[in-house]
């Protein structure tokens, strides 16, 4: 699914992420995890597009992808939840994720402009997606309210339900427990082991190792912008190496 | 129902006011409607994409030159006034490919030069006129109708302000118009959800441009005259004043707020005129109202007139359905 290789990346000559080389495999959910500064945020920000790479590949369904724009890499299938809230301000919850159909709809401006019959199927059909996706996350009953005034929990469950309305082949969580309280943390884990269930691939990028260890079948362990393990977690969470880069801090 | 209601009679008032004004409140009353056919543009540009631009003359005085000088070529007038909007919405793609690769601060400086460099080329080159323009152009005409009349320029003004309003609408509330208000809050998360963010940021440029440039094409006609004097950056300032005070963000503010900048700046201009005022009283006394109405509105009306007013109503509305 997702290959990358010998992917580094430094800022001011200071390597972020160094040499990193992983492989996604179709269905997997895969963790990242890592102390604060090791790199994830910026393994992440180069997978989907947000940075460039100074060296290495990465590449997608069997394509190469790392000169393509972020929007092109959403459109082979890359669907993203941010940690921050990133949900669009002035549109409703149901517009929010109407906008998680972008890449697959296709009216312009023009059909726009003039309300050809072709765009008004095309909207009922999207608004209807949108609802569906909203009912699977939980949020059907705010579809009309204004997306920045949920509480942060909901806000993410809506960035979920944009990201499944493109069919995403790979999904990736950006840190998605964070900022979450008990039960909320508790209904996105059950949404994750849902999506997982289905089939889908998820790339988790998260801070809170229980969280990891619970979803995913595999998980790859950075410190200092390196991978120093990567295996199934009840097995990394014996590593010595992980112990002392960053179990250990914890204690 | 309300809205409706609203809407109807807003539209048969529009209608109706030609028949009734003198010709010296037509002329107010054209270049009210010219001024709100670019400002809906400026408020889909700033209020739902979130770009700013403080060169939107730029791109009316295109539109006005465009037509200007089709129609001293001998092209009929109708042609010019298709051209006019085409030519600014060209420009402004050519112009946007580097410009808007800027945001904030340096877009509204980077739009700004532009319309200084424009202003000065048009005033430099052989056949725009130099400073003194264009002249004796014919008066519009569809086949053998000609637009002789003021009100005629009217009708022809506030339909373009209904053509622009309803274009508009219909884009804002589709898959493309999500799009920009999407790449508002956030490029990063637009792009990620398959947006080409510049690509949209480009044609929305080009649609707020032919929307100036429409009403740069009507203004030829009307005036019979363009020159770059007609064009100062002021009024490119004006255009935002109007739609921040209208409300950013929503298209019937842009209508309100051109509304009540004109009406403000004609009143001022005949304050000005009075016996006894020095010669730069207008133009001073309009700077001074712009920043004025501009920090006004600002600090106590953040949304602008038309939400404040409909936030108003609304409220005193559920209070009385309360009791």
């Amino acid at each position: 699914m997702l290959t990358v290789t010998g992917v580094s990346r430094s800022f001011g000559g200071v390597y972020a992420v160094r040499d990193v080389s992983l492989t996604i495999a179709d269905g997997e959910v895969c963790g990242i995890i890592g102390p604060n500064g090791a790199g994830k945020s910026t393994l992440f920000n180069l997978i989907t597009g947000h940075l460039a790479a100074d060296h290495g590949q990465i590449s997608f369904l069997g394509q190469r992808v790392d000169r393509l724009a972020p929007h092109r890499r959403a459109r082979l299938g890359m669907s993203i939840v941010f940690q921050a809230a990133r949900v669009f301000r002035g549109m409703t919850v149901r517009e929010n994720v109407m906008v998680g159909l972008h890449g697959r709809t296709r009216a312009g401006f023009v059909s726009a402009a003039l309300r050809l019959p072709r765009h008004r199927r095309d909207e009922r059909e999207i608004a209807a997606e949108a609802d569906t996706a909203l009912e699977r996350v939980g949020l059907a009953e705010w579809a009309d309210r204004p997306a920045d005034r949920l509480p942060i929990g909901q806000q993410r469950a809506l960035q979920l339900a944009r990201a499944l309305c493109a069919r995403p082949r790979l999904l990736l969580l950006d840190e998605p427990a964070s900022g979450l309280r008990g039960q909320e943390r508790e209904r996105l884990a059950a949404l994750v082991e849902e999506l997982r269930a289905g089939g889908l691939t998820i790339l988790l990028i998260e801070h809170d190792v229980a969280f990891v260890t619970r979803l995913a079948d595999r998980v790859v362990v950075l410190d200092l912008g390196q991978v120093i393990a990567d295996g199934p977690p009840a097995e990394v969470r014996a590593d010595p190496l992980v112990l002392a880069a960053y179990l250990g801090q914890a204690t | 129902m309300i809205r409706l209601v609203a809407g109807l009679l807003v539209a048969a008032v529009t209608l109706a006011l030609p028949a009734v004004l003198d010709d010296s409140a037509l002329a107010v009353y054209i270049l009210l409607g010219l001024a709100a056919m670019v400002t809906v543009g400026v408020s889909l540009l700033m209020g739902y994409a979130g770009q700013v631009s403080l060169g939107q003359g730029a791109f009316y005085a295109i539109g006005a030159y465009t037509a200007a000088l089709l129609a001293l070529g001998g092209v009929p007038p109708v042609a010019g006034l298709v051209a006019a909007p085409v030519v600014a919405a060209a420009s402004a793609l050519v112009i946007g490919v580097p410009l808007l690769r800027l945001r904030g601060h340096h877009l509204a400086f980077a739009t700004l030069a532009m319309q200084l460099i424009l202003l000065s080329l048009a005033g430099q080159l052989e056949f725009t006129g130099g400073d003194i323009g264009l002249q004796a152009i014919p008066q519009f005409s569809v086949g053998s109708f000609e637009a002789g009349s003021a009100s005629a320029y009217a009708y022809l003004t506030w339909a373009g302000v209904a053509l622009v309003m309803l274009v508009t609408h219909n884009v804002i509330a589709s898959r493309p118009g999500r799009a920009l208000r999407a790449l508002a809050t956030s490029e990063t998360a637009a792009a990620s959800s398959g947006i080409p963010v510049g690509r949209y940021k480009l044609v929305v440029f080009a649609l707020s441009a032919a929307f100036a440039g429409l009403a740069g094409g009507i203004y030829c006609f009307y005036t019979g005259y363009v020159a770059p004097g007609s064009f100062p950056v002021l009024i490119s300032i004006q255009y935002i004043v109007m739609a921040v005070v209208g409300g950013l963000g929503t298209i019937w503010g842009a209508v309100v707020g051109a509304t009540a900048i004109t009406l403000l700046v004609q009143g001022l201009n005949s304050l000005a005129a009075l016996p006894g005022m020095p010669s730069y009283a207008p133009s001073v006394l309009s700077y001074a109202v712009y920043a004025l109405v501009l920090i006004g509105v600002v600090l106590f009306l953040p949304h602008g007139l038309l939400p404040a007013v409909a936030g108003r109503l609304s409220r005193k509305r559920e209070s009385l359905r309360a009791r």
